[in-house]
């Protein structure tokens, strides 16, 4: 439930195994499961982890692990639909799989060829299918994996584990409300070790909540009786509040996308400098204001982070492999899904019309002298 | 006052730095990862990915610049089928510039692509993963990439780089 807002508080201090990756990798190698490799081969639990390991797949195996078409990302898109009961960002799961095959594309690095390697390339009939994943996760981002009430409880997680943390770190474990024992408590003493990373679960946190209710500490009390009461900060949508103001209209050209683009760019991180400005100035205890920027790519083109085979690849009828980017004008279309919100308590009226003011200030002042 | 320059600035500043132009994403985010180790950098945080030490921040920084029209990127069409970009700076400013800096961002400019990639990734092994022998585990990770001749140009190239007086000495894995 947490486990993306708990990478979010390791990003934060510095946490490496509150990476999700590294969890597995030492876990891999190391424990019951590496045990269980062994009658494969001695070093099988270390190839496993390699594959693992891996940024970006470096051939069509790991890509079946890690790339934008693979098995991760075909599962938990059926099954969070499922779970969550969204009607929408259906996909044809079997018409994709009766369509894969194996095809071989031209590699190189920057302006330099390279030579030829295997790819999963789709069968030009399921063009429409393909196309349909990539909407799909268009759509889920919104509807499920940012939605606003989701957020809002992860950033109050967030803040809530970055203060529980502190106090341990400060040996002011008594004012967390939380026995010396608690996995929380031994996970902030040592974070890097495997077990205390291990103990951390849902439950281990959502039973904890009542212990932390009545914590000395004001901010502990107060945000964990938020996530245990459900009394879910308020949001305010600043990047739609933005576009209504400045083009509620969509652009039509390129050129207009681009200016938006800027112009939006300037704003928001004008207006984020000086909501973290009050947010400091008028927080005592609890964080008045929770600010949460990000944006997703449904479908990312090529990035040389991940390499060649983290794309989807299509054939068209005469045989060419391309990027679904290059085949499907709506894949080529779709626009990064960014976010900028700010979360308030219910009834903080001050913050509410900080939000405003700044906002509105920032609007007039055209966001300049933000470079 | 001197103000803090924000990561699109120091993104563009590398830029700059190298010359006011670098041919390639892969040949930018080597070039800024050799300033760092160098003691020249900008503070960016590099982690091992597809093609060797890569920063996240770095490159929304230089996305973000191009917005802002600190730099200009042009995208071109490579002749093994794929893109690659082009960075120009567009600072005219006269900053007073790191002069070691200059000469190791211009002098890696000149390496290729692959063989940059490749140096690059064999001191990233050194220097974060603690390998000796960064060049062997380096061939095992890139085989398509590490043939002898373009390790031997790699190396050489690096050679070339350590030469160059820096704050801090890049990895000695030569």
């Amino acid at each position: 439930m947490f486990s993306h807002a708990f990478e979010d508080v390791g990003k934060k201090l510095n946490i490496r195994m509150a990476r999700h990756e590294q969890v597995s990798d030492a876990l891999i190698r190391d424990s019951e499961i590496s045990e269980a490799f062994r009658e494969l081969g001695k070093s099988f639990s270390e190839e496993v982890a390699d594959l693992i390991k891996q940024s970006g797949p470096g051939n069509i195996y790991d890509a079946v692990v890690s790339s934008q078409f693979d098995a991760d990302r075909l599962d938990y898109m059926q099954r969070d639909r499922l779970m969550t009961g969204v009607q929408s960002s259906g996909i044809d799961f079997t018409w994709l799989l009766a369509n894969l095959e194996v095809g071989t594309l031209s590699t190189g690095v920057d302006e330099e060829p390279l030579g030829e390697i295997e790819t999963f390339v789709l069968a030009p009939k399921a063009l429409r299918t393909a196309e349909a994943l990539i909407l799909a996760l268009f759509q889920l981002y919104p509807n499920v994996y940012f939605h606003k009430a989701t957020r809002g409880a992860e950033k109050v997680f967030t803040a809530l584990m970055l203060k529980l943390i502190a106090l341990v770190r400060s040996e002011s474990t008594k004012a967390t409300g939380l026995p010396d024992t608690h996995p929380i408590v031994k996970f902030a003493r040592e974070p890097e070790d495997l077990g205390n990373v291990c103990n951390l679960d849902d439950a281990v946190f959502l039973g904890a909540l009542p212990l932390l209710m009545n914590a000395e500490d004001i901010c502990v009390k107060r945000l964990s009786t938020i996530l245990r009461n459900r009394e879910l900060p308020k949001c305010c949508d600043i990047r739609e509040h933005l576009i209504a103001e400045i083009a509620p209209k969509r652009p039509t050209t390129n050129e207009q996308r681009n200016e938006l683009k800027v112009r939006l760019e300037e704003l928001e991180i004008a207006i984020e400098a000086q909501l973290n400005h009050w947010s400091d100035e008028k927080s005592t205890t609890v964080p008045r204001l929770l600010i949460d920027r990000t944006e997703r790519e449904p479908y990312k083109t090529f990035q040389e982070s991940k390499g060649p085979l983290n794309q989807i690849r299509i054939r068209d009828m005469s045989g060419h492999i391309l990027d679904m980017a290059e085949k499907s004008p709506i894949v080529a279309a779709i626009e990064t899904f960014k976010l900028f919100r700010v979360y308030f308590a219910d009834g903080d009226q001050d913050a509410k019309l900080a939000i405003e003011r700044i906002t509105n200030d920032v609007l007039k002042g055209g966001g300049h002298g933000t470079k | 006052m001197v103000q803090n320059k924000s990561d699109r600035e120091k993104a563009a500043a590398i830029v700059r730095d190298a010359g006011g132009q670098i041919v390639g994403r892969t040949r930018f985010q080597k070039i800024a990862f050799l300033l760092e180790l160098a003691g020249l950098g900008e503070g960016f945080q590099f982690e091992y990915k597809h093609y060797g030490p890569y920063s996240e921040e770095l490159a929304a920084a230089i996305s973000s610049a191009a917005i802002l029209g600190l730099v200009q990127v042009e995208d071109r069409e490579a002749s093994w089928g794929g893109w690659y970009s082009i960075y120009t700076s567009t600072d005219k400013s006269a900053d007073i510039v790191n002069q070691q800096r200059q000469t190791l961002a211009h002098e890696a400019t000149k390496i290729g692509a692959v063989e940059l990639e490749l140096a690059a990734t064999a001191a990233y092994l050194n220097a974060f993963e603690g390998l000796q022998d960064a060049w062997t585990e380096t061939a095992r990770r890139k085989p398509e990439k590490a043939s002898q001749e373009r390790l031997a140009r790699a190396k050489e190239a690096y050679r070339r780089l350590l030469l160059i007086e820096t704050p801090e000495k890049l990895p000695a894995i030569i």
